[in-house]
């Protein structure tokens, strides 16, 4: 199936193969794109110019102020009022007006009027403006200018991300939720698939509908009567309510059903003759299936972990309900939406934290890839 | 800070270690207790029979517990406070199954999943099954796969923000920041805001949830067609068949059971699509969907218990067809080794 | 590995973690030395001895908003000892809630809306706060009688009592514009409606765009035009008809409200008058819709929003230099004198305990509102604080107009049972903008109303 075909030129299905994939991957990458070129950009301009703006040069129109209580006087008599409108390095001014209908009434280091004052706006965006009379304290005019913006690209948003306070807890408190919460639920679930696939006894298929109907069950509907629970065993026994044992737990339950579903579909198309095979010679199912069932399942394994993990990290509502807001308990899913504010004001902190959160599932993904390959199947296993 | 660290990784290993500990534990006691004997007249008595009768019931029993307690029971509590009024204190009987019935908003959200039901799992095992099958014929296909893949790890609150720069709208004549709007402006037409257009804003949120499950559709995917075995397809190639014949005749068949696995999971995420409405839309601009009107119900300015508890349940009766469906599968696979 | 790679990470992130972290604030201004705040009031507290007690306070503030309120919460920990755990959520309404039905709920709580603290206390869920604190906030906060209202519900056996004591409120009726942008153009502010809508088309005739309006806002999309109608109403019709439609003893679509309605339209359906058009109202989100204001040449000249508003202005933005604030006026015609809209955040009591209602008390005290004022976005109808401890002119000028307002009058979604107030109003008016009729929408709304009933 995989020919290569280096040295030759392609044939045309092949090109078509290439571009097909190609066109996928671009249209599925673009939105993503466009947050990762967003999470680079300054706070303001997020909200003013589109992302794709941010690669080119672009221009932006915008107001200066001068302000009388800057003034000083200077040895020869005159009065001056320095500044520099642009903020941002890099920065340069295309042209500049007094009002905002003409912005581009004058170049750079042209000297006009300005309220009485002999005003010259530079290149730089330094400005003077000086008079022969004190200026008021009171004077305050604006200019308008034209400002090229060359790509321009900042870290601070990341910076600050990773800079709040608590965020290195939040990391360790996510990770002491995501590996039990990963782990236990395909452990538990690969032994009921197997029993599913493999083993005999009563009700089995009525238990295998309800699993699969279990899939269904809107999260959102469990949480109160759980939590009642939780509150319950924790006054009886005289133990806090919200512990990592009991979102563990609510983890594990909210995953089994797929994991259930999906491990037995695999399990269950493993090749009758090596599990028969391996009793004939006198195994039991426990020995068949750990020695047996669970190294031929381990991509499917993998693949259910990269979703299970990926679920448990991104989670926020479950991490809400059931861990307490200390940071002793907080993740980072919650983390990070408190650094929102209130009225969720900091887009800019979105963006970089979308990233931030990103990079830890993708380096489980790329880590659990490898377990994919063929070889370890070749062969042995027909589809599923 | 080490010392967190530790006691982190102290709990991680605890819990993984007591799950791991009963699955042992519990076979090699059965093990034991159970064991094969000599009767006393010495003849070897094999109690194969009793330990295969107790041990599925091994296997199952913490799935079936952790299921019993964490699903089940709310289930039945979801179930009894459907009979309920608004704090789940009074018995109303059938009156909030009547509201639902003639509720215009829950009519609306019904059609709205029928309509995510019918587009987004098809698309999603399309597209996966596509990405999949071309990413094995190319050399960069590690990477095409790891980027289509992208989307599933971005946290939902990263997704609401990445589609505001898609969908965003500002008046025609201002500096577009959404791309979709740029480009239609850019090909000479009007801006648009996109979210509110009745009724192809429900696409364009669906758009979001297949551009996520692509990624699982393809993993899942993937993982199959590696198992196709080569003989087969090699087989094809001699008689003379085409690339394209080799796809649909050797490998969907091949590869059936992973598909239908996929295709019915998503449909399961699909019947449960939250997130997506609740951030863009709130179901507003006739988006509802049952999930968001179950939240709105439960949760929001006070909640009416026995209202949400409803499209709870209309969400699982909706299932029923596709578990019936996954049974007589299950039936016929056993049927047919 | 993955564990390997986790430690590396979290060792990275350890180390800037500890760079960053600020050292802890103590308290923002030294007891006993800025004579704008009445340090006397603390003495109280200086002799009650809560070391040990923990008091947990739940509520919607985060970030800014969290410091500030952990900045004035601890004057009354270094008083007393008590150890006071605040804890914030932009999900509040939905997470009281589930702790409240959980049986898990905090001492406190502080509820953005008093109609869902009305909800809890009819399921039982809020302790009674007490006779005093009642007749306190009677005899001490300007239109005592009115917050003495707002905070008084049912219980779950439908018996009134006071339940929600109100701290921290903010001021509705501005109208936010750049006082250079209306020089240049020789505008003047307007001090009736009448004027307000004659700027408008003058705005349009000189070829400018009057408003912003945007009413996005997330899951709670379409809150901003509930505002818009609430303003209108107050400006329209008596006090009494206000409260008799947020008490649902007129319908909504009465038609003295749809009117209400139909005068928001004016401004947000119609193409000319709003940045964007009519169009991009509903979709723009509230948090960015301010820009207008600032852009060169203006996008918008006028932009009614709470007082609040500011946090979204662009980074460096002066208040009172680039942009202030006029009072939202009213009708000449109608002779209502001067209504001013507000919202609040109201305390109730979600867990009995002795040293949160110590610290109810503290709020009491004119040091509890300076301390706040003194900072920023904080406004208070108590009479007692000291107007100087106010950070800066425009918040100042906010205090003045909720002292000079002949009506006051609470968000009337505040207090609408939660699925109105913070549903079917807001749908409602979606719709209305997105092109149903003012009759057709209210209809919509009435009868979700009368569904709840």
């Amino acid at each position: 199936m995989n020919r290569r075909v280096f040295g030759l030129p392609l044939t045309w299905g092949k090109l078509l193969v290439h571009l097909g994939l190609a066109a996928i991957v671009i249209v599925w990458t673009v939105p993503t794109l466009g947050l990762f070129v967003s999470s680079l950009r300054d706070k303001d301009q997020l909200i003013t110019s589109g992302w794709w703006t941010a690669l080119t040069a672009s221009e932006q129109t915008a107001a200066g102020r001068l302000l009388g209580r800057d003034a000083e006087a200077t040895d020869d008599g005159r009065y001056v009022l320095r500044g520099d409108v642009l903020e941002a390095e890099g920065r340069s001014i295309v042209a500049f007006g007094l009002d905002q209908t003409d912005l581009r009434a004058h170049a750079p280091g042209d000297t006009v009027d300005l309220g009485g004052l002999a005003f010259t706006l530079n290149e730089d965006g330094t400005y003077v403006a000086t008079s022969d009379t004190p200026i008021p304290e009171d004077y305050r005019e604006r200019v308008f200018y034209v400002e090229a913006i060359p790509p321009t690209f900042t870290l601070a948003n990341y910076r600050e991300v990773l800079a709040s306070e608590g965020i290195d807890r939040a990391f360790i408190n996510t990770f002491t939720v995501t590996i039990p919460a990963t782990v236990i639920p395909i452990l538990i679930a690969a032994f009921a698939a197997y029993a599913f696939a493999w083993m005999k006894f009563p009700g089995r298929q009525l238990f295998f509908a309800i699993v699969v109907g279990l899939l269904v069950v809107p999260l959102q509907m469990s949480l109160i009567p759980l939590l009642r629970m939780y509150n319950d065993i924790g006054a009886a026994f005289g133990v806090p309510s919200k512990t990592y044992l009991g979102i563990w737990l609510a983890h594990t339950a909210f995953g089994l059903p797929l994991a259930v579903y999906l491990l037995r579909n695999y399990i269950g198309g493993l090749p009758r003759d090596i599990i028969e095979s391996a009793q004939l010679d006198g195994a039991s199912h426990f020995d068949v299936f750990t020695r047996l069932v669970l190294p031929l399942s381990i991509p499917a394994l993998a693949s259910f972990a990269i979703f299970q993990f990926l679920w448990v990290w991104n989670d926020l509502l479950v991490a809400l309900v059931f861990l307490g807001k200390g940071e002793d308990q907080i993740v980072l899913t919650s983390k990070l939406r408190e650094m929102l504010g209130s009225r969720g004001d900091n887009w800019e902190i979105l963006t970089s934290s979308a990233f931030v959160s990103i990079l830890v599932p993708l380096m489980v993904f790329f880590a659990l890839q490898r377990y994919f390959v063929r070889g370890l199947l070749a062969g042995s296993v027909k589809g599923g | 800070m080490i010392e967190q660290v530790l006691s982190a990784l102290l709990a991680v290993v605890a819990a993984i270690g007591a799950s791991v500990t009963y699955f042992y534990g519990s076979n090699w006691l059965l093990d034991r207790l159970v064991a094969d004997r000599r009767a006393p007249d010495g003849t070897y008595v094999s109690r194969q029979r009793a330990r295969d009768a107790v041990r599925p019931w091994l296997f199952l029993a913490p799935a079936l517990l952790v299921l019993g307690v964490y699903l089940v029971y709310p289930v039945v509590e979801t179930l009894r406070l459907s009979f309920f009024g608004s704090n789940g204190d009074t018995f109303v009987g059938a009156a909030n199954w009547t509201w639902a019935v003639q509720n215009e908003g829950v009519r609306t959200a019904v059609r709205n999943n029928v309509l995510w039901l019918l587009v987004v799992p098809s698309l999603s095992t399309v597209f996966g099954l596509l990405v999949a099958t071309l990413a094995d014929r190319v050399a960069w296909g590690n990477v095409a796969k790891s980027l289509v893949f992208m989307p599933m790890a971005i946290s939902f609150v990263g997704a609401s923000v990445i589609w505001k720069f898609v969908y965003d709208y500002r008046g025609a004549g201002s500096e577009q920041i959404g791309i979709l709007n740029a480009v239609v402006v850019a090909l000479g037409g009007e801006p648009q805001a996109w979210i509110t257009v009745e009724p192809w804003n429900n696409f364009l949120l669906m758009v979001i949830l297949v551009w996520i499950q692509t990624g699982f559709a393809m993993v899942i995917l993937s993982a199959a067609l590696r198992g196709v075995p080569e003989e087969t397809i090699e087989a094809a190639r001699i008689d003379g068949a085409s690339d394209v014949a080799v796809f649909f005749r050797i490998i969907i068949p091949q590869i059936f059971s992973t598909i239908l696995v996929v295709w019915t999971t998503i449909t399961i995420v699909v019947l449960k699509i939250f997130d997506i409405v609740a951030a863009m839309t709130n179901g507003q601009w006739g988006t509802e969907v049952l999930a968001n009107a179950m939240y709105n119900w439960m949760f929001r300015g006070g909640g009416h218990f026995g209202r949400g508890s409803v499209i709870a349940l209309m969400i699982m009766i909706a299932v029923i067809p596709i578990m019936a469906y996954n049974i007589r599968r299950f039936r016929e696979e056993e049927a047919r080794r | 590995m993955i564990t390997s790679a986790f430690r590396r990470l979290v060792l990275a992130l350890g180390v800037v973690g500890l760079l960053a972290s600020a050292a802890a604030q103590d308290l923002v201004f030294p007891i006993g030395e800025d004579d704008r705040f009445d340090w006397a009031s603390l003495e109280r507290f200086e002799a009650l001895d809560l070391t040990g007690q923990t008091i947990e306070v739940f509520g919607p503030w985060l970030t800014v908003d969290e410091e500030l309120v952990n900045s004035v919460f601890a004057y009354f920990e270094h008083a007393t000892g008590a150890e006071i755990e605040y804890a914030g959520s932009d999900s509040f309404e939905q997470q009281i809630v589930i702790d409240v039905q959980a049986g898990s709920p905090p001492d406190l709580a502080v509820f953005p809306q008093p109609g869902l603290a009305a909800d809890l206390a009819s399921q039982g869920a809020l302790e009674p706060l007490g006779a005093s604190l009642e007749q306190w906030t009677r005899e001490n906060y300007a239109a005592g009688d009115s917050w003495v209202e707002l905070g008084t519900y049912a219980d779950e056996n439908g018996e009134e009592d006071f339940f929600g004591f109100f701290y921290k409120v903010d001021v509705k009726s501005l109208v936010w514009y750049s006082p250079d942008n209306f020089a240049d153009a020789g505008y003047e502010i307007p001090q009736t409606m009448e004027e307000l809508i004659a700027l408008s088309d003058q705005i349009v005739a000189d070829g400018g765009t009057p408003w912003c309006i945007g009413l996005g806002s997330g899951d709670a999309t379409g809150w901003p035009a509930t505002d818009w109608v609430e303003d209108i109403m107050l400006r329209t019709q008596e006090p009494s008809v206000y409260d008799q439609w947020v008490e649902h003893e007129i319908p909504f679509d009465d038609p003295r409200v749809v009117n209400a309605i139909e005068t928001f339209g004016s401004f947000a359906k119609n193409d000319e008058y709003v940045q964007g058009g009519a169009q991009g109202v509903a979709s723009t989100d509230f948090r960015d819709s301010p820009q207008g204001l600032f852009d060169v040449p203006p996008g918008c000249y006028m932009h009614r929003q709470a007082s609040f508003i500011p946090s979204f202005f662009p980074e460096g933005t002066e208040l009172g230099l680039d942009v202030d604030f006029f009072y939202f006026p009213p009708f000449e015609a109608e002779d209502l004198g001067n209504p001013v809209l507000g919202a609040g955040t109201v305390w109730g009591m979600t867990d009995e305990n002795p040293a949160a209602r110590e610290l109810l008390d503290f709020l009491t005290t004119p040091l509890a509102h300076e301390i706040w004022m003194a900072q920023s976005g904080f406004l208070t109808p108590h009479t007692g604080v000291n107007l100087d401890a106010y950070a800066n002119d425009t918040l100042r000028g906010q205090g003045e107009i909720l002292r000079n307002a002949t009506t006051f009058r609470f968000d009337a979604s505040d207090l609408m049972p939660g699925a109105i107030g913070a549903g079917a109003f807001w749908t409602g008016m979606v719709d209305y903008v997105g092109g149903e009729s003012a009759e057709s929408a209210a209809a919509d709304i009435e009868e979700a109303w009368q569904s709840l009933e």
